[in-house]
């Protein structure tokens, strides 16, 4: 028997995850724009995004707003040596696709392997930005954290749409995506995009991991799923928009709130992976660029 | 008939890494059955990966495609030799084949659809099966014991004969390694071989000469899925447990570095890389903690720097001194 | 009947008409040719005819056959096999690996076959080595056998291409533009295997620009002009066909030649 309640509740967490899933998988189709490459590391800057604000908040004492602020440039700056380190060396060489993204998940585990040495393995949590909550409506309670989460969600959209359209950079970054060698000609340093695309990248990461750890928790080890749920975003918005990975994220965000109502919570990265493999199968293009195909094929 | 000898002369430096592995394979296996339990355990662990390598090779290595949930297939055969022989008293070499024929089937079901992907897409959509296959192990406890584990899983026997020793259970690893091996040379110099690594020059071309290629992709993987399910049956024997850890994704990264450290694309390579990958933290013990590190570091050089891994280098360094 | 049959094959690609309705045949043991100016819809003809795409209207039939619509595997067991303009050589392989994988449409043998190893599949390893052998030799490339095909030159790269379509034993071969890239040299000696493959039996359709090496192989030519088919003969009719003239001069320079 399946409780109203208990589904809507289920739902707004959902809804929540689903916007913290669309931030990362805006990070995925940024990289992805910019050079091609999916980055398989991008959930650790959700967990390092967790955990250096965690770190800051207990070790240094810092009220939330600064430890955000500092933790966002230290994970970005992680972001700048991956690309210069390991992956553009690798591009460089013309490496195979699969070797980058080997190294990518090489990249994550070894960032795993050093906070687990540095930080431990207990796995942390911080308080919600504001105190007090949650608010109740009927029997479903909402934390004020999704509030934060809803706001930044919002604001960053925006951002990022002012960034690409109206910035020089962004549209650089937006030419390199359509056919780099082009923008090389136009004078467009493909190679500092590249770059670019991987500090943003981090950010936005970072960001998810900051607003995220108040409701659920960080660790080590939390990157793959949020990394691979944020791929799940990308993917069935189709790889392209920002606002389509966050459309993305909010569905596999509701997708799961149901898996769990109906299979329990142990099976809801389960759900969540069937649901990328259908998407895979089925719309290899994304969920929305599919429906605009079939639509398409209609008219 | 003259032509530039430097690139004419018969596949360089074969000699050399041919000869090379070997002598270092058997130096490997004197050592081990003169040496105490401890080394035979790492030898031990050393064949099972080659025998998983092996198979992955054929997929990336000839077919030239990726899967990033081999480690999937492993848990199959894991668990369903384990299953098998604790609760239905099944013969260990009788489970070991069933479950490889099951791996096959599930990989043939699931390869169907999924190999149709290119690309990131085809590297997370296997991604995406070694995690499912986690989480249900994770999950289902009624069958895998979940975090528990599964454990009193009987050594490998066949009929009358039961390998009880650790030495006894290394020959018969050893065996089955050895046989596994010989398929691959077989495989690799077959017509069906020669089309497969036609399809990683250029699927198009392949196609163009009447090769199907989405079937022998298919073939190809089903063929990595059966390596994989038997090395997966044989550590559950060797070990005598298993838990979800151990299929995890430190599984693929590990079994992929053995795979670029010995050389992608060679029937040695994967061998090499096994042994070396399997050893390597026996001499970085000191280390300790950074072990992984160690290794993690290791593997991304290899591939930025190295990305033909050992055979390569021995090709190149043996064609240097044959000028 | 007519071992290869275009039947007023149409090909848009959204609003662009690549082929109009274009018909022609090509007959057992002829070299055929079709030219025609950049953008005429020559590349878009050879693909719909070796499989690569379906025509929005019309068929290909192949020894009767229709096969317009089928994979490009099967077009190729039923004796259709092309090359590429840009060479797509197997690169890891070597110069023979290259043309010993061309074997595939004619022999048989799988994974069982392969790790069984029985003696009748030994034999047909045997088989194709020796052919092997033979064909690098018509082509004149023995000397490589042994080299990784891409640090062949390029000359010798279509030579390959052409030596592993060649093992397939096709009954029909489709070239797309052959002397692409050739030197002078390079394209004599192309022009001889061809017509070498050619009086063994194989019937040859190409594509190509070099109208020297057209006039000089083509038994008969077809020729397009903004995806409609402008003419066909001999070469010698070609030559002198105005509409051909005026297609390939625009019609406005006169003739100075």
């Amino acid at each position: 028997m399946i409780d109203a309640v208990q589904l809507a509740q289920n739902l707004v967490n959902g809804f929540g995850l689903g916007l913290i899933y669309g931030l990362i998988g805006i990070g995925f189709c940024v990289i992805y724009n910019a050079s091609g490459i999916v980055n398989f590391a991008q959930g650790v800057f959700v967990m390092l995004g967790g955990m250096v604000c965690h770190t800051l908040l207990s070790r240094l004492g810092l009220p939330i707003s600064a430890a955000a602020v500092l933790t966002i440039p230290v994970v970005a700056v992680i972001g700048i040596l991956m690309e210069i380190l390991i992956v553009r060396p690798m591009w460089n060489r013309g490496a195979s696709t699969f070797a980058i993204i080997l190294a990518t998940l090489a990249t994550q585990m070894l960032i795993e392997q050093i906070t687990l040495l540095t930080l431990g393995d207990q796995p942390r949590t911080y308080d919600s930005f504001t105190a007090g909550g949650p608010l109740k409506l009927g029997g479903v309670a909402i934390s004020y954290q999704l509030f934060w989460v809803l706001g930044f969600g919002t604001l960053m959209v925006a951002g990022l749409w002012l960034f690409f359209t109206r910035s020089r950079m962004g549209r650089a970054l937006r030419a390199c995506s359509q056919n780099a060698e082009a923008a090389a000609l136009l004078g467009i340093p493909v190679k500092r995009m590249l770059l670019a695309s991987f500090a943003l990248s981090a950010a936005l990461g970072a960001i998810a991991g900051i607003l995220v750890t108040p409701s659920q928790i960080t660790a080590y080890n939390v990157g793959t799923p949020y990394g691979v749920n944020g791929f799940i975003a990308a993917i069935i918005g189709g790889f392209g928009s920002a606002s389509g990975a966050v459309a993305g994220g909010l569905l596999l965000g509701i997708l799961q709130a149901f898996a769990i109502v109906a299979f329990g919570a142990g099976f809801k990265n389960v759900a969540a992976l069937t649901v990328l493999l259908i998407v895979l199968l089925v719309f290899p293009n994304g969920i929305f660029a599919g429906v605009k195909s079939l639509w398409a094929r209609r008219t | 008939m003259t032509s530039p000898d430097i690139i004419s002369t018969k596949a360089p430096g074969l000699a050399w890494a041919r000869i090379l592995p070997a002598v270092l394979g058997l130096g490997v296996l004197v050592y081990a059955f003169t040496s105490n339990g401890y080394v035979v355990t790492v030898v031990g662990f050393a064949a099972i990966y080659g025998l998983l390598c092996t198979g992955l090779n054929f997929f990336m290595g000839f077919t030239g495609q990726a899967s990033f949930g081999q480690n999937a297939f492993a848990a199959l055969g894991s668990y369903g030799s384990a299953i098998l022989c604790t609760d239905y008293n099944v013969e260990p070499v009788l489970a070991l084949v069933m479950t490889m024929v099951f791996s096959g089937l599930v990989a043939l079901v699931v390869g169907y659809p999924t190999l149709r992907l290119r690309g990131h897409y085809l590297a997370m959509a296997t991604f995406a099966l070694g995690l499912i296959t986690y989480e249900i192990s994770v999950e289902w406890t009624d069958l895998t014991q979940g975090y528990m584990g599964y454990s009193g899983i009987p050594p490998l026997s066949l009929g009358p004969f039961q390998a009880q020793t650790d030495k006894q259970q290394l020959a018969v690893i050893l065996v089955v390694l050895a046989l596994g091996v010989l398929a691959a040379v077989r495989l690799r110099g077959s017509r069906f071989g020669r089309a497969c690594r036609a399809i990683a020059g250029s699927e198009a071309a392949a196609g163009a000469l009447g090769i199907p290629v989405a079937r022998y992709k298919l073939i190809s993987f089903v063929i990595a899925a059966v390596y994989a399910s038997a090395a997966g049956s044989l550590f559950a024997h060797f070990v005598g447990f298993i838990s979800p850890e151990v299929f995890g994704t430190t599984m693929v990264v590990q079994s992929f570095t053995m795979l670029y450290l010995g050389g992608i694309g060679t029937i040695a390579g994967p061998l090499i890389g096994a042994v070396v990958v399997s050893v390597l933290p026996e001499l970085m013990r000191g280390l300790k903690d950074y072990q992984n590190i160690g290794y993690l570091v290791l593997l991304l050089a290899i591939l930025i720097y190295a990305p033909k891994g050992v055979v390569g280098l021995l090709d190149s360094l043996s064609g240097k001194w044959r000028r | 009947m007519s071992l290869l049959e275009v039947r007023n094959v149409t090909k848009r690609f959204g609003g662009l008409l690549a082929n109009d309705s274009i018909e022609f045949s090509v007959e057992t043991g002829t070299i055929f040719a079709v030219i025609g100016p950049n953008g005429a819809g020559k590349t878009t003809l050879f693909n719909t005819v070796a499989g690569a795409f379906a025509p929005s209207q019309g068929e290909v039939a192949f020894r009767g056959q229709i096969i317009s619509g089928q994979p490009v595997h099967k077009i190729a067991q039923a004796g259709l096999v092309r090359t590429y303009q840009l060479v797509q050589l197997f690169k890891t392989l070597t110069v023979a690996e290259n043309v010993m994988v061309g074997f595939h449409r004619v022999t048989s043998g799988g994974v069982l076959a392969a790790l069984l190893r029985k003696p009748s599949t030994q034999r047909q390893e045997r088989m194709i080595e020796a052919r092997t052998r033979e064909i690098l030799e018509f082509v004149g490339l023995t000397h490589r056998a042994d080299v990784a095909a891409d640090l062949l030159p390029y000359g010798e790269q279509r030579l390959l291409e052409v030596a592993r379509a060649l093992a397939a034993s096709p009954t029909m071969l489709l070239l797309d533009e052959p002397a692409a890239g050739l030197n002078t040299e390079e394209t004599e000696s192309l022009a001889r295997v061809i017509q070498r493959v050619n009086e063994s039996g194989v019937t040859i359709m190409l594509i190509e620009h070099d109208m020297s090496f057209i006039m000089r192989v083509a038994h008969r030519i077809a020729v397009l002009d903004f995806g409609r088919k402008i003419a066909e003969g001999t070469p010698e009719e070609i030559r002198a066909h105005p509409d051909v003239i005026a297609a390939y001069l625009g019609g406005t320079e006169g003739f100075d030649d």
